[in-house]
């Protein structure tokens, strides 16, 4: 199976390799947890180590704010745009939708002009004001991320998560449907400090790391370090030690 | 500022100037470049139409519709749409349809593209910019 790699320390090696070719992968997170600095990272990436030309189609966020953002972890993505390898894309879900529905689309004219293998897709969460109607909003839901497959784009799609600190969610059923790969990103409490969590919870059709991994965000992007050794419930939000819970479970029921 | 009798007016307007010849704003635009000038008088004669071509300018892969372009520049809907359309007759735009969709995007001619470039660098200049200004006000009285 060919896979994708993101080039984020840490990540490949929790999806055995990568993200699937020509695949569909959602990141969902709070905000400020780290979704579009990935989404970033992928397509640096993409472009800088394995030569695979991206696309980042935003929606209602100013492209001069990806240049900024980037130049902070020292990506220029200008220089990228002027070498023809990359191109910044700020339009809305309903307009690119009815695009890359038609034959010779503004999008598909873009992915054509570069050989884009990539695609990062910030957010996903602004399909919601489409439609009230959950069954007409995964009908665009499916046929928009179809179309991602069809132009046999590798996407990382984010989604906005409404939790800033734990209370996992299911995931939620219309997208987590459709994509063959399911990130979580998560802030967590640790004796008074704010650290990020990383959960692989999909992987359709292959293997994966099952661990909870702590992540930074540091200077030079996303860093994916070793699991919360010794914790449980890094989820909740509020993980306790696991030598706690053996005594409230063991010792004070005795 | 506008009644000529006022202490302001002469002060900002003095009697020696304004004998002297051509009127402030033809003597402002003197020293315009007249590629700019033209592009100017004839092309982005108002505000709004300024901040659609620096938006689409600036972003180019941009294709989207009227409302949603009006919301991005922050602008109302209904004097947006007119002054799109009317960027789309001077080529400096084009409309195309998505699907049902009206879409409007930054002109695929490089020609065009190059002198819409050339005009957001010059008017990137404050002191141009306040000539500019001028000018713009001047049309709209």
């Amino acid at each position: 199976m060919e896979r994708i790699k993101s080039g984020v320390p840490g990540l490949d090696e929790m999806l055995a390799g990568g993200f699937l070719a020509q695949s569909a992968n959602l990141v969902e997170g709070a905000p400020g947890t780290g979704k579009t600095t990935l989404g970033m990272q992928f397509i640096y990436n993409g472009i800088t180590k394995f030569n695979q030309p991206g696309l980042i189609l935003t929606f209602e966020e100013f492209p001069q704010q990806y240049y900024d953002d980037a130049a902070s972890y020292g990506w220029d993505l200008r220089a990228l745009e002027q070498a023809n390898q990359l191109r910044v894309i700020m339009t809305s879900p309903e307009v690119s939708h009815a695009d890359l529905e038609r034959v010779d689309g503004r999008i598909q004219a873009m992915i054509q002009e570069i050989g884009a293998a990539r695609i990062l897709v910030d957010s996903l969460t602004h399909f919601d004001r489409l439609s009230d109607d959950p069954i007409t909003r995964r009908g665009l839901l499916f046929s928009f991320i179809n179309s991602l497959k069809r132009e046999r784009l590798t996407s990382l799609l984010t989604r906005e998560s409404t939790t800033l600190i734990g209370g996992i969610e299911g995931p939620e059923e219309d997208v987590a449907f459709v994509v063959d790969s399911y990130l979580l990103l998560r802030y967590v409490e640790i004796e008074s400090a704010i650290r990020k969590a990383l959960l692989v919870l999909k992987l359709r059709g292959s293997d994966h790391a099952k661990d909870i991994r702590q992540f930074e965000i540091t200077r030079t992007g996303i860093d994916v370090r070793s699991k919360f050794e010794g914790r449980e419930g890094i989820m909740s939000g509020n993980p306790r030690r696991m030598a706690d819970s053996f005594v409230e479970a063991f010792v004070k029921r005795s | 500022m506008s009644d000529p009798k006022s202490d302001d007016y002469q002060e900002w307007n003095p009697a020696s100037k304004r004998s002297a010849g051509p009127d402030l704003a033809a003597r402002l635009m003197d020293d315009m470049d007249p590629e700019v000038l033209e592009f100017l008088k004839t092309t982005v004669n108002s505000f709004i139409k300024w901040d659609l071509v620096i938006f689409f300018s600036e972003n180019p892969n941009t294709t989207d519709t009227a409302v949603n372009v009006a919301r991005y520049i922050g602008r109302e809907l209904g004097v947006t749409e007119s002054e799109l359309d009317e960027l789309v007759q001077a080529k400096v735009l084009q409309r195309d349809r998505a699907g049902e969709l009206l879409v409007y995007s930054l002109t695929a001619d490089l020609a065009k593209r190059d002198r819409v470039r050339h005009f957001v660098a010059v008017v990137s200049d404050v002191q141009f910019r306040g000539k500019v200004f001028y000018h713009l006000i001047r049309g709209m009285r």
